[in-house]
């Protein structure tokens, strides 16, 4: 039988707000913290809530994060909508962007945000619907997981 | 090292005190490149960079990196110290280039604070 849900929350995410990318992780981040999550699994998580949503600033109209903790998983999903991704197998490449200036100016746009987030998570899935949006799906297993937030 | 004595080596300026007084580091990371910081540096490091926006500030708190040391004697904009003051993060600036900062550092005695391993093909 699947886990019940012990924690949910959802925070906005504007497209093209640059100077707020970072806000909706920051949330999430303090959000696992008070819901008693471990500090490596919170690191996780947001690091890759925060690739994600500067995902969504910078080629997106707008998208949410929306975050479930289990006692043994915390579930992540980024939802945009925007142009999509093109060629996913592409954007997984390390070094491979289609980010502007104005994103690289930011220190994002090096083409390792999906990886980075690969990294990160256990379980990633990624659904493009080219001139809606993307919905990346991602979960996280607590304590034991995969080291990469330490 | 503590914070206090990295920031006498580099001869920086306060822009944003720590909130917390003493402060040991866990060692350094350099990079303009958020996803670098992002993908290697280990907590408690020092964040040398060159990038001044809001950004880096966020990214030392996703990071648990307690201080940012700005190279180039940069401006900080009021952004970037409001994100700092916000999210409990010292900034410092140094005139020094990244080059120079690190090597001072590094000769005495802070070490690379980052994460074996390398992005995934």
């Amino acid at each position: 039988m699947d886990e019940r849900s012990i924690g949910h929350f959802e925070f906005p995410i504007l497209g093209r707000a640059y100077f707020l990318g970072g806000r909706a992780s920051t949330s999430v981040k303090k959000a696992l913290r008070e819901a008693g999550v471990d500090d490596d699994t919170v690191q996780r998580v947001a690091v890759a809530c925060y690739e994600a949503e500067m995902n969504v600033v910078l080629h997106a109209r707008s998208g949410y994060v929306s975050v479930d903790v289990y006692p043994s998983r915390v579930d992540v999903a980024i939802s945009d909508h925007g142009p999509g991704i093109a060629d996913v197998t592409k954007a997984m490449t390390p070094g491979w962007s289609s980010a502007s200036d104005e994103a690289r100016a930011l220190g994002f746009g090096a083409g390792m945000g999906l990886p980075n987030i690969k990294q990160q998570s256990d379980l990633m899935s990624l659904e493009s619907e080219p001139g809606q949006g993307v919905v990346l799906r991602l979960t996280f297993y607590r304590g034991g997981g995969n080291g990469a937030g330490s | 090292m503590t914070l206090a004595r990295a920031i006498e080596i580099v001869k920086a300026d306060t822009i944003v005190a720590p909130p917390n007084g003493q402060v040991e580091l866990s060692g350094c990371f350099a990079a303009d490149l958020m996803s670098d910081v992002l993908a290697f540096a280990r907590s408690g490091a020092l964040l040398i960079t060159g990038l001044t926006s809001d950004q880096t500030v966020r990214t030392a708190m996703i990071k648990h990196l307690p201080a940012v040391l700005i190279i180039e004697g940069k401006d900080v904009g009021v952004e970037m110290v409001e994100a700092a003051r916000e999210q409990e993060i010292a900034v410092f600036r140094t005139p020094l280039s990244k080059f120079e900062a690190c090597g001072l550092l590094m000769q005495a005695g802070l070490r690379a604070a980052r994460r074996s391993g390398a992005y995934p093909a």
